[in-house]
Order: structure tokens, then C-alpha cells, then sequence
């Protein structure tokens, strides 16, 4: 996570009486400028909440940017890739937006609440892009990260527990859409959102009633396996939901000091988000058009299926004439599907056109030693985890 | 897709606009320009500029040969004690002209004007052509700019490490190194910094000069000229070869933005609301208007928006035109000194003290002025004035200034002339900020953009738009924006045509 505030004091989220109570382990790090727990208790008991109960997250850090005028639903559309214009009021989209030689800068998500009117959260700070690339447009940028409290509450029994804490009807809430709840006397937007995988929302508040809100969420989710939940656990859910991370996953155009680390859509399998036939121009078109006609693409983002229980952090894949074709960006062992996985970025055609055959070279720590594994991968689709109940409407109720 | 009536369709008739319809029209393409004002021509008025260079003979041959007629102008350095500087045609190479106030001097000017002169004839040739693009990999790219870098390196070690020292010096330093008389630096720091956005002890304020030789004829004070009739005569010349060569001219036609389909420039369309279509559209308007108005800022990339938003081009030159009643006189000047061009520019201090004001948008109580004397075809005199130093914008606002501005300026003159004041007839006024709105160039600014080693050769007007092509497919520039710069020499223009007739 983007760490370039770490001279300065780090900020409290408005969460951070309850986060620290919570903490049991007293593991923080810096995102955007604030203090958050890596992990609360063991990543284990964190993860296991998350698909079996009510994990809770703070995202107060997120970067929260309110993009509000007559021009803003245009410049939305210029600003990604994706096509946004048919987007509805009230839905969420997941987005990626590139710079001008189509590289990508991050991903993130924009939320509609009128053609006038969208927030985009994403996990560094962009206000200077925004700004620069609202030149000729008629709209106000302003950074809201501050300004609104967010949590984020996944697994199975999230929308129970929301319930529980005043959300009526919740259930009928489909993935992407988001609603305006008055509760206990405060207003609380939830979108069906989420970084895991799986069945989940995020609440958006003003920081006022972010302890109360905390509480009440808590006390909401008592006999429905809630627990919070750090930034650790949160790597493995989506790691197996096949989700990228900005910089951990790719460089960020904006942030990479070596031209030939920035990825374009195509090389981090986001090529599904962008759209030619988009009515507007939008930011990187140019460039990504070349790459596509020119098949110039030189890499892929793929998901390991890999031999062993042993995770293959930050291994070195070769092929059978032991060429290395790439590396591990992200793996894990599954506790849920019980596989070895990981996220690969290969050379193409090696993950495209050539599946089989491709190795990991895995140095796993044994009590200060290294064992060096040779261990064969197979690549599968990035979506290792897709339950059934992610998107199902309504949504799954617990007692 | 719609109908494509016309091969090009140049946006702006001023003269670049003009010299590129014709070479493309000669070359049997279908040629629209479009001209916002009443008649073209655009900043080729006597509104704006006093004196001109020699058109250079490859753009003219390649239109078919100018019948033009260019009369030497002498220049005179006035000073306040009479002992003027005057360096007429080119006897300012002669050592006796100089010699007549330093000997010392002399000695020096000859081999600053030789050294000088060698540097901007290594960079002219450079001027005359497209500049290279150094990333698209392409032989002739790399084999032009080698052939600059061979050109600066056959200069010889010695002239080569100076070449190196002075390329983003300030003018100043390097003229109160080699002269002792103020006025004579006052005078050539005058010519490096006219037009510019630099005073003379601004870094970068040599290159302004070395830019002014190359398309001056490789002369200090040589190669500026009146042209017989005005320089209008080059404008009509130009208009007799559109009409010769077929090319449709509509003029009141501002062109309100750059038809787009499929991220191509198809066409134009104007205020009124009429729309043309054509193969390529090539814009003579300055890049900024290009960019944001033409093209629009929501068809750009954030990078793009960003240069362009870098890009410097606020004008510091006003215009006074004096109309006159009767001839006034100057102190210890002749009939030959009033025809020739005047200067007022005592010292570097002088200029610098001038240029200060300037950067906070406030207005100097002594500008610096070039003054021409210029006879219309009833006799009617007038004295055409280049203000330098007047703010695009100025604190408070032009309108409220102006009167006492002006009456500042006659009292500057009237230092030399005591009876100028009674010659006035009439007054007229041109501030950047009126170049603006009645020439559309953003910022009023003289060459479309500063003349700064950062906006010169391929990256004039910005990276990435080098060699007369903008980010659009289709969409060409050919002003004074685009490489080489601004001056009415029409290479611009020439060069574009090339290149729009290679895509063509």
C-alpha cells in the first residue's frame, strides 16, 4: 500500500478508539496518511470471518474524491476506460484508468448518485490527476477522505448482521447498487461492494457517527460470527477472488520509475474494462488502440494452480527449458478451496497461448533455511473463489 | 462517414496559412482556408509589426516566386546626449562605423558578430526544415539531428565549447563582456529580448537572438527591411497565387471546433453553425487555441492538457501608432535618421528596470520602444511604435491605464523630440490583450509562443507535437506555434504543406 506520508504524523481514522480497543496485537501500518491494523488477532480467526461470518474493515484511508457538475457524468466517462454512459443513478462500477500511453495508473470504484453528482474511491491519491485531467470540463474536484467515515463489512452473514443494525430490506440490494439509509437518526449510504469475493457491502457516514455506528454494528453482528478485520486478511480474500492490487500486482503508471514496469490493461487482464465504442474519447484511447491493432501486448496477469502446499511468494516461473517467463506478484495457500494459488505476471505467450509446462521456484523458510522447491503450475482463470451467494438477490439471511 | 469535399482545410489565413493552401493547392489538392477576420492576413498588418525580414527564397520558390520589393533599414540608437549609434545597412560591419565611439568596441563587435553569426547559421540550417522526432525510431530522424549536432561540432573545438556556453546564457553577460558602450549593449540586448518574455538578464535571453539572426539573414542589423508598399504587399501576393492556384478562401468564418470521427479530424465547423468537411484540417491558429478550443480539452489526454497548460506564449509587446500633422524633429537627427529605425534602449539597466514591472503584471514609466516613421499611400505620416513590456494583462486593467500609459510614452519620446507633442494628430493603441481579441491568438503573443529553448525545435509547441502534427490524426499545425517560430517568414506554413502532402 502507498506509504508516502510516512515523514509526516499519521492520522487517526474516526474508527481508531474502537480499531485500537479491538487491536489485540498492536500491528499498524500507513495507508494515505492514517494508522490501521495490519491484524487485530491472528490473520486466521481475521480470514475465517470474512467467509464464514461478518468480517469488519475500516476504509476511512481510501481515497475519496467527489467529482460534482454539469460536466461530470462526461468527465467520468473520460477519465476511464470503461464505458459509463448508460451508468444508472445509484450503482457503483468498477473502473481502471490509464495515462496517456494506455498505462494503467490504479483501479478503483465509482459511485453514481446523479449525473451531476459521483464519488470514486481508490486506494492512493489521484486529486492531482483528477484535476489535471478536469482541464475543459465543468466540474469540482474535491478530496473527501476526510470527510467520510467507511467500513467494510463481507462475508456470509453481512447483510444479517446489517439488518440487524437498521438496514431495511437490504437483502433486495443487488451487487453494484447503493442506497440511502437513515439510521438511529444518521444518515448511512451501503453499497453492495466489496474487496473479498464474496457477499459484502461497504457503509459510507459522516465521521461523527463513526463510533456509534461501530457500536452498533458490533452489537448487530454479535451471534452472527463478526469480528474485525486488517489489511493481512483482507490480502488473502482477494488474492483468492483474483482482485489486483495496485503496486503490489502492477506498478502504477503514476509511481513507476522504470517505464518498462507500467502494465496496460491488457497485460493485468483488465481488457475486459475497456471500451472503443464508447461514444466519448477517454484517456490512454490512442495508445490502447495501437497496442490492440499492433497485438503489442507483452504481458499477462494470470491465476496458478501450483503443485505442493507451500506458497509461492515472489517465485521466479520458468518454463521447461528453464527460461524465466515471469513472476509471482501474489500466492497463498487457500484454507477454503485447499489449493496452492497465486497471481502470476507472465511474458507473453506463456499463460495465453502456452498453459502447460511452466514452473515455480519456490523458496520455502524453514526456521531460518530455505527449502527450494521445483514445483509444476497450471494456469487458471484469477477468479479461484466465486461462491454463489456473491450475487445472488435476495441476499442470504442467518438467523 | 460524411462527405469529404476538400483535401485540407486551413484554419487561419494568416500568412503561414496562405504559403501552405498554396503549396498544397499547387499540388492540385482541393484547399479551403477559413479566416476568422474580414480580410487575411492575419498579424502581417502594419498594426502589429514595423519591420520585416527577407521572405526566405525556399518558401517563395516553392510557391512559385514573390515578386517583392524590400528596402534596407538602417537602425539608429538614440541617446539623450545626441551621440547616437547609427549602423546603417550592413556598415555595421565596418570598423569605422564603430570605431567612431570605442575603437574598442569595434574590434569586439566584428568577432561577436562573426561568432554570432556562425551559431545561428549552425542552428538555421536546422531552422529551414522539419525538425526530427527523436521517438519514432526513423533513420531520417536521427540523421537530422546528427547532422545539427555535426553542424554545432564543425564550428571547431574552440567555437564549439563556446557555442556550449552560451546556449542558455543571458545576453547581458555576455555584451557587458565585450563592450563598453551602453548604449551599443542597450541596442543589441534590445533586438535578443524584442517579442520575448525575457529580459536581458533572464537565462535563455541568447537564444531569443540567435533565432532573430537565423531568419534575419545571419545578421545582427543587416537584414531587416521595409517592403514597398507596406508589409500588406506579401499578403496580396500571396492572395493573387490562391486565386491563381484555386484556393477557396471564406473570410468572417471563425471556426468554433475540429470535426472528430473516429478520432480523426474530418472537417470544421463554424459559429454559424456550417460545417465542412475534408481529408485533413490544418490549423495556423497558435497550439493553445488549437489544443483546447479547436481540438477541445475532452478529446486530450491528461499529459497533452498538461503541456499545453506549460505552454508559454503571453505577449509582451503593445503597439502605439502616432498619426502626425506635420514631421517631428529629433535631436541631432537627419531626414535618413527618421527613415531609419529608432531605438530607444540606452542601457541593459535600463531595459531590465523595464522588464521588472512587466513580471508583476504592472506597467514600466519608461518602456522600451522601436520607433518607425511610415508614410501611407496619401502621405499621411505616422510614427509606428513597438512597446515592449506591456503586460497581456495588467493590474487593474488595460482601460483604465491606457491613456497615461500612452501619454508616458510620448513623454519618453519627447526627450529626443521636443516637438513631437505638437505633431500628434492622433492616437491608436494595441495591447496584447487586444492582439487577442482581434487576431485570436491566445495570449497576443508575437510568435504564438515563447522562443525558449524548451519550446524550440522538436518540442515546439509541446513534446509530442513536433513536425507540424498535433495528438489528432489529421489535424495538421502550420503556425508560428510549430517549429521554427513566429517572424514572417512563412517556413512554417512551408513546411507543414510537406508533411500534410505526405499523409495526403
Amino acid at each position: 500500500m502507498n506509504n508516502d506520508l510516512r515523514f509526516s504524523a499519521l492520522k487517526k481514522t474516526p474508527f481508531h478508539s474502537r480499531t485500537s480497543l479491538a487491536s489485540r496485537t498492536n500491528k499498524w501500518y500507513a495507508w494515505n496518511g492514517f494508522t490501521v491494523p495490519t491484524e487485530y488477532s491472528t490473520i486466521e480467526l481475521e480470514y475465517t470471518a470474512a467467509r464464514n461470518g461478518t468480517s469488519v474493515m475500516d476504509l476511512t484511508p481510501m481515497g475519496k474524491y467527489e467529482i460534482t457538475g454539469g460536466d461530470a457524468h462526461h468527465f467520468v466517462d473520460y477519465l476511464v476506460t470503461r464505458d459509463l454512459s448508460e451508468m444508472k443513478d445509484n450503482t457503483v462500477a468498477y473502473i481502471i484508468w490509464c495515462n496517456e500511453d494506455g498505462k494503467v495508473i490504479d483501479d478503483g470504484t465509482i459511485f453514481k448518485y446523479s449525473s451531476n453528482k459521483f464519488m470514486l474511491c481508490c486506494a492512493v491519491k489521484i486529486y492531482n490527476w483528477l484535476n489535471d485531467s478536469a482541464i475543459g470540463f465543468n466540474v469540482e474536484i474535491k478530496d473527501v477522505t476526510d470527510t467520510i467515515a467507511a467500513l467494510s463489512l463481507q462475508g456470509p452473514t453481512s447483510c444479517s448482521t446489517l439488518k440487524n443494525y437498521g438496514a431495511n430490506d437490504l437483502e433486495t440490494l443487488a451487487p453494484f447498487e447503493m442506497k440511502q439509509f437513515t439510521i438511529n437518526g444518521y444518515e448511512v449510504l451501503i453499497s453492495r461492494t466489496g474487496f473479498t469475493g464474496d457477499l459484502g457491502y461497504e457503509i459510507w457516514t459522516d465521521p461523527e457517527n463513526a463510533k456509534s455506528a461501530w457500536d452498533s454494528i458490533f452489537e448487530a453482528g454479535k451471534q452472527l460470527k463478526i469480528r474485525p478485520f486488517g489489511m493481512h486478511a483482507l490480502e488473502m480474500t482477494r488474492i483468492e477472488a483474483g482482485f489486483i492490487q495496485t503496486n503490489t500486482d502492477f506498478m502504477a503508471a503514476e509511481d513507476a520509475l522504470r517505464p518498462v514496469r507500467m502494465r496496460s490493461p491488457y497485460e493485468i487482464g483488465m481488457g475486459w474494462l475497456v471500451h472503443f465504442k464508447k461514444k466519448n474519447y477517454f484517456i490512454g484511447k490512442k495508445a490502447l488502440k495501437l497496442e490492440k491493432e499492433n497485438s503489442t501486448t507483452e504481458r499477462c496477469l494470470v491465476g496458478l494452480d501450483i503443485d505442493g502446499d507451500k506458497p509461492a511468494h515472489g517465485s521466479v516461473i520458468y518454463n521447461e527449458k528453464k527460461e524465466d517467463i515471469g513472476i509471482v506478484t501474489a500466492a497463498m495457500w487457500s484454507p477454503t478451496m485447499k489449493r496452492n494459488i497465486a497471481l502470476a505476471s507472465l511474458r507473453r505467450p506463456y499463460g495465453i497461448k502456452i498453459k502447460d509446462n511452466i514452473f515455480a521456484e519456490i523458496y520455502h523458510p524453514e526456521e531460518i533455511e530455505y527449502r527450494k522447491i521445483w514445483a509444476k503450475c497450471k494456469v487458471v482463470k484469477r477468479q479461484f473463489y466465486n461462491p454463489e451467494r456473491r450475487n445472488k438477490v435476495p441476499a442470504d439471511l442467518y438467523e | 462517414m460524411s462527405e469529404k469535399k476538400y483535401d485540407a482545410i486551413i484554419i487561419g489565413g494568416g500568412h503561414n496559412g496562405l504559403v501552405c493552401a498554396n503549396i498544397l493547392a499547387k499540388k492540385n489538392k482541393k484547399v479551403l482556408v477559413c479566416e476568422a477576420r474580414e480580410n487575411c492576413g492575419g498579424m502581417v498588418n502594419h498594426e502589429i509589426i514595423n519591420y520585416v525580414p527577407s521572405i526566405p527564397n525556399s518558401v517563395s520558390q516553392s510557391i512559385g516566386g514573390l515578386n517583392l520589393k524590400y528596402n534596407s533599414k538602417s537602425t539608429i540608437a538614440l541617446s539623450e546626449s545626441g551621440k547616437h549609434i547609427r549602423l546603417i545597412g550592413n556598415q555595421h560591419l565596418d570598423h569605422a562605423t564603430i570605431a567612431k565611439f570605442s575603437t574598442q568596441d569595434a574590434d569586439r563587435y566584428l568577432e561577436f558578430h562573426d561568432k554570432m553569426s556562425q551559431f545561428s547559421k549552425a542552428l538555421g540550417k536546422f531552422m529551414l526544415d522539419s525538425p526530427p522526432r527523436i521517438m519514432n525510431n526513423s533513420f531520417s530522424d536521427y540523421a537530422k539531428l546528427f547532422k545539427l549536432g555535426l553542424n554545432v561540432r564543425m564550428l571547431g573545438k574552440k567555437r564549439f565549447n563556446e557555442f556550449a556556453r552560451m546556449i542558455g546564457l543571458n545576453i547581458a553577460d555576455e555584451l557587458e563582456d565585450n563592450f563598453e558602450s551602453t548604449l551599443l549593449q542597450g541596442l543589441i540586448a534590445h533586438d535578443s529580448v524584442l517579442g520575448s518574455n525575457l529580459g536581458p538578464r533572464s537565462p535563455g535571453s541568447l537564444i531569443n537572438l540567435l533565432y532573430r539572426m537565423a531568419v534575419h539573414g545571419y545578421s545582427l542589423f543587416g537584414g531587416i527591411y521595409e517592403m514597398d508598399g507596406g508589409s500588406e504587399t506579401f499578403i496580396s501576393a500571396l492572395l493573387d497565387k490562391c486565386s491563381k492556384n484555386n484556393v477557396e478562401i471564406k473570410t468572417s468564418a471563425v471556426v468554433k471546433q475540429c470535426l472528430i470521427e473516429d478520432d480523426m479530424a474530418v472537417g470544421v465547423e463554424l459559429n454559424n453553425g456550417e460545417k465542412f468537411f475534408a481529408k485533413t484540417v490544418v490549423s495556423n491558429a497558435d497550439p493553445r487555441s488549437t489544443y483546447l478550443c479547436l481540438l477541445g480539452a475532452q478529446n486530450l489526454d491528461t499529459d497533452v492538457k498538461r503541456k499545453i497548460n506549460h505552454h508559454r506564449s503571453k505577449g509582451r509587446v503593445a503597439k502605439l501608432s502616432l498619426q502626425l500633422n506635420k514631421m517631428p524633429e529629433f535631436n541631432d537627427c537627419d531626414d535618413t535618421d527618421l527613415n531609419s529605425r529608432m531605438v530607444i534602449s540606452p542601457s541593459i539597466d535600463y531595459i531590465e528596470e523595464n522588464f521588472n514591472p512587466s513580471k508583476f503584471d504592472k506597467l514600466s514609466s519608461e518602456p522600451v520602444l522601436e520607433i518607425c516613421l511610415k508614410k501611407d499611400s496619401n502621405n499621411n505620416s505616422s510614427l509606428d511604435i513597438q512597446v515592449q513590456y506591456a503586460p497581456y494583462k495588467v493590474n487593474g486593467g488595460w482601460e483604465n491605464i491606457k491613456n497615461d500609459y500612452v501619454n508616458s510614452i510620448v513623454k519618453i519620446i519627447s526627450k529626443y523630440s521636443s516637438n513631437i507633442e505638437s505633431c500628434i494628430e492622433n492616437k491608436t493603441f494595441i495591447t496584447p490583450d487586444d492582439i487577442e481579441q482581434n487576431y485570436h491568438v491566445s495570449g497576443g503573443h508575437w510568435h504564438h509562443g515563447e522562443i525558449q529553448i524548451d519550446q524550440l525545435f522538436m518540442l515546439r509547441p509541446i513534446p509530442g507535437a513536433a513536425q507540424y502534427k498535433t495528438h489528432l490524426d489529421g489535424l495538421y499545425l502550420c503556425g508560428a506555434g510549430a517549429h521554427p517560430g513566429g517572424g514572417m517568414h512563412g517556413i512554417s506554413g512551408k513546411n507543414a504543406a510537406k508533411v500534410v502532402l505526405g499523409d495526403l
